[in-house]
Order: structure tokens, then C-alpha cells, then sequence
């Protein structure tokens, strides 16, 4: 088990919190925590294509990275206009 | 282990430790813009330390540059969230984003 897969690992555990931000609070505090739990994806995909040394796993990482932009911005407009 | 091998690794932990810093802060703190503050070292300082250590570690390759890649369009696309986030749980509590009266801060500078 090389550093990058025991940091992934280390990283899942922050979810956990993520996901309890999730679960209780106004609507725009549960948008916070989806953010901050899509940042956190990609910081773990990015150690999981480290640890594996597979170079295409990269673009798994960037692709959630641009994807989780858009649809946090999508969910904001979402929330501040219609619900 | 060589020296490139132990700095990987603290940037590493670095990195990881900012990040679950970051979690535990948003967990922890009362409303929307405290918890707000506390998506920024996730992406700044907890990416940035895991580009790095994945650069010192590979040298110049193909992840390297892709990790890089990933640092700054996290470190761009992150503020803008942010704002944008702040911007709607202003307009969900006042119904609109201009400054409120009691909220201007005054200009030293003028006149009495």
C-alpha cells in the first residue's frame, strides 16, 4: 500500500462530515457541504490515479473537477431563484 | 527511502491534513458564510500539496502536468462557488444582494 492510496483512504474519512453537513441544516448549508465533498472527490481520485500509476486516471480527476464547477453553480442559481 | 520519496510524502501530508482540517470546519461551524470560509483550504492549500508531491514524485511527465492542471482549475473555479454560494444565501435571506443601511461602512476620510 503505497503514501497515495493510504491518503485516499484518509480522505474518505472526510466525508464523513460532508455528508453529516448534508444530511442537517438550511438548504444553502447542505449546498456547502455537496461542495466542499466535490472538491474533496477530486483531491481523492487524483491520490487513487497516483497510487495506481495509471496516467489516464488523471482525467478522471479533472473531468469531476470541471463537472462539479458547473453543477454547484447550476444548484446556486437553483436555490437562489426558485426554491 | 530517498529525499524526493520524504518530501513527496510531507507535502502529501500536508496536504491531506488541510483537507480534513477543512471537513471537520465545516461540520463544526453555525451557518452558511462561516461554513463557506471553510471550503477554501480544501481546494487551495490541500490541493496544492497533493499536485506537488505527485510533481516531486514523477518528475516531468504526463501526471505531473495534469495534476498541475487540476491545482489551478481547482484554485480558479473555487472563489467563484464561493461567491456565487454567498451571493444566493444573501438573496434566499434579504430578497436582494445590495448592502443594507446599518451594514455601510463609513468612509474615514469624509467629512463629518
Amino acid at each position: 500500500m503505497t503514501a497515495w492510496l493510504f491518503a485516499a483512504v484518509c480522505l474518505l474519512i472526510g466525508l464523513v462530515p460532508c455528508g453529516l453537513v448534508c444530511l442537517r441544516g438550511t438548504p444553502m448549508e447542505r449546498l456547502v457541504g455537496l461542495e466542499l465533498a466535490g472538491t474533496v472527490d477530486t483531491l481523492i481520485f487524483l491520490s487513487l490515479a497516483e497510487g495506481f500509476h495509471q496516467a489516464i486516471f488523471f482525467d478522471l480527476a479533472l473531468v469531476l473537477a470541471i463537472l462539479s464547477f458547473a453543477g454547484g453553480l447550476v444548484f446556486v442559481r437553483f436555490l437562489e431563484r426558485w426554491l | 527511502m530517498t529525499a524526493s520519496d520524504a518530501i513527496a510524502w510531507t507535502l502529501l501530508a500536508v496536504g491531506t491534513a488541510a483537507t480534513l482540517l477543512s471537513c471537520l470546519g465545516v461540520l463544526v461551524m453555525p451557518n452558511v458564510f462561516d461554513r463557506l470560509h471553510y471550503t477554501a483550504p480544501a481546494s487551495t492549500v490541500g490541493a496544492l500539496g497533493i499536485a506537488l508531491s505527485i510533481v516531486v514524485e514523477e518528475g516531468w511527465a504526463a501526471a505531473s502536468v495534469k495534476a498541475m492542471l487540476i491545482f489551478v482549475l481547482l484554485v480558479t473555479t473555487n472563489p467563484v462557488l464561493t461567491h456565487a454560494t454567498a451571493r444566493a444565501a444573501r438573496v434566499r435571506q434579504f430578497g436582494h444582494w445590495v448592502a443594507l443601511r446599518a451594514e455601510r461602512v463609513e468612509d474615514p476620510e469624509a467629512a463629518p
